[in-house]
């Protein structure tokens, strides 16, 4: 089990993230909800290690977070322009992970045929859409086999057909025993998958709901469905 | 008028001048990419004192004239008692002059990568070097390649600045061969025409180089 516990960060005397905890299951789905500059990208970056916390500690199963269990699929995809698709899977298969050509070769085919993108294998990545480049990415983080895979704004470039296959995939991540954690203001993702919802305000979390609880009795989560449902202003959230 | 007899006469002593020349020129800019790579590393990291070491180093090296520089690294090693020849020590001189100028072109070539590039990489485990060496070296590889033409065309011209300790180069050579035959303008053309055929070879060989890479960059 991954758990945040009272983590805190300021940055320039500002606080950033303020004293937010919260536990995850592997196969679970967590939503970091809220609007720009809320910390919600602040945590999922403190789980990879590229930012330290001032406070808290991050645990799983019971043990200080090693950034390698962790993942990461970035909102701008953060692909590198160099390499092929397949070179951007194998790269790091082999430098990281070790691997063979042969085998590192065969993880990135097999992915890219899971992503439909076998076709694009040899091209690189300036040639895709933003569609291709989030999947070519999701391949890649999932070539390291990460225990927690983070997603910043993984449908801030999408369409609603391609958000729904982003909620496809992430749900069959969970499935496999992953635990997801996503950073969004996308109201519609979070329709579309069985996920723990916290909102963000301030660098807190205010409010939390599951997504069948927020279905089936949303007035009893009133800042979650105010902002699901545009309620809000920018000046109230951020 | 040129006096060809007198080229032909002399050929294998300007020959010998083109060889130290080239020698000088791209061993210089060997050990100017060197110390370019390093400093342009230094100097695009996080270490203050090791920043500051390289700022002081660039500001001097780009601050003095190369002249001054060949003849106070030759007087300095002799001074030194390190056993070098006159050749080696106008190369090494030249070199880290060139490492000074080179070290702003690869620093411009490593912050030219998205630094997002730079945390999907920490991200999926890459070392700093290994993330030097597989993602931000290829990139700045394509800024750099440009400015790596001029500067080994100005290192081929620079060589000259090697006949002051005595190196026998082709610049050095022509005013051997003029002292003998008193022709200068002959030799002169033959010069000249001798360091604008290998610049325009080096401006050719690099363009083509150039286009390769950035081929599949565009591809």
């Amino acid at each position: 089990m991954l758990s945040l516990k009272n983590i805190s960060k300021q940055f320039h005397h500002k606080i950033i993230v303020d004293n937010v905890s919260f536990s995850v299951r592997p196969g679970e789905i967590i939503v970091l909800l809220g609007k720009s500059g809320v910390g919600k990208s602040t945590i999922l970056r403190m789980l990879t290690g590229l930012e330290s916390y001032d406070t808290g500690s991050i645990l799983y199963n019971e043990q200080p977070l090693q950034s390698n269990l962790v993942g990461m699929v970035f909102q701008d995809f953060n692909l590198f322009p160099h390499l092929t698709v397949l070179e951007n899977i194998t790269l790091p298969l082999q430098k990281i992970a070790k691997k063979s050509i042969s085998d590192s070769k065969k993880i990135g085919i097999d992915l890219l045929t899971t992503y439909e993108l076998a076709a694009q294998a040899n091209i690189y990545p300036q040639s895709l859409s933003g569609g291709q480049k989030q999947r070519v990415a999701f391949a890649r983080t999932l070539a390291m086999q990460p225990t927690i895979i983070c997603c910043d704004e993984p449908t801030s470039a999408l369409d609603p057909v391609l958000t729904s296959k982003v909620a496809q995939e992430i749900n069959k991540l969970a499935n496999q025993g992953l635990i997801v954690i996503i950073a969004t203001h996308d109201t519609e993702l979070i329709k579309q998958m069985p996920c723990t919802i916290y909102l963000m305000k301030h660098g807190k979390i205010i409010e939390t709901a599951t997504s069948q609880a927020l279905a089936d009795n949303p007035d009893m989560f009133p800042d979650i469905k105010n902002f699901t449902q545009g309620g809000t202003s920018d000046t109230t959230y951020i | 008028m040129i006096d060809f007899n007198l080229l032909i006469e002399y050929y294998p002593l300007l020959l010998q001048g083109v060889q130290l020349s080239l020698q000088i020129a791209f061993l210089g800019c060997g050990i100017g990419a060197c110390v370019g790579t390093l400093l342009g590393i230094v100097l695009s990291g996080n270490n203050y004192l090791a920043k500051l070491f390289a700022q002081i180093y660039v500001s001097i090296i780009r601050g003095t004239p190369m002249l001054i520089q060949i003849t106070a690294t030759y007087l300095l090693l002799k001074i030194s008692g390190v056993p070098i020849s006159a050749l080696w020590s106008a190369t090494i001189s030249i070199g880290l002059n060139s490492g000074a100028y080179l070290s702003q072109t690869i620093l411009t070539g490593i912050t030219s990568v998205n630094k997002g590039q730079l945390e999907a990489a920490k991200t999926l485990g890459f070392s700093k070097a290994q993330t030097i060496r597989y993602i931000i070296f290829p990139q700045a590889i394509r800024t750099v390649l440009p400015n790596l033409e001029s500067e080994i065309v100005t290192l081929i011209k620079d060589s000259s600045l090697a006949s002051t300790i005595g190196v026998y180069e082709l610049s050095n050579q022509g005013k051997i061969i003029i002292s003998q035959t008193f022709d200068a303008p002959t030799i002169y053309f033959a010069i000249a025409l001798i360091y604008l055929i290998m610049t325009t070879t080096i401006t050719i060989l690099m363009s083509l180089l150039n286009k390769k890479i950035n081929y599949h960059a565009k591809s």
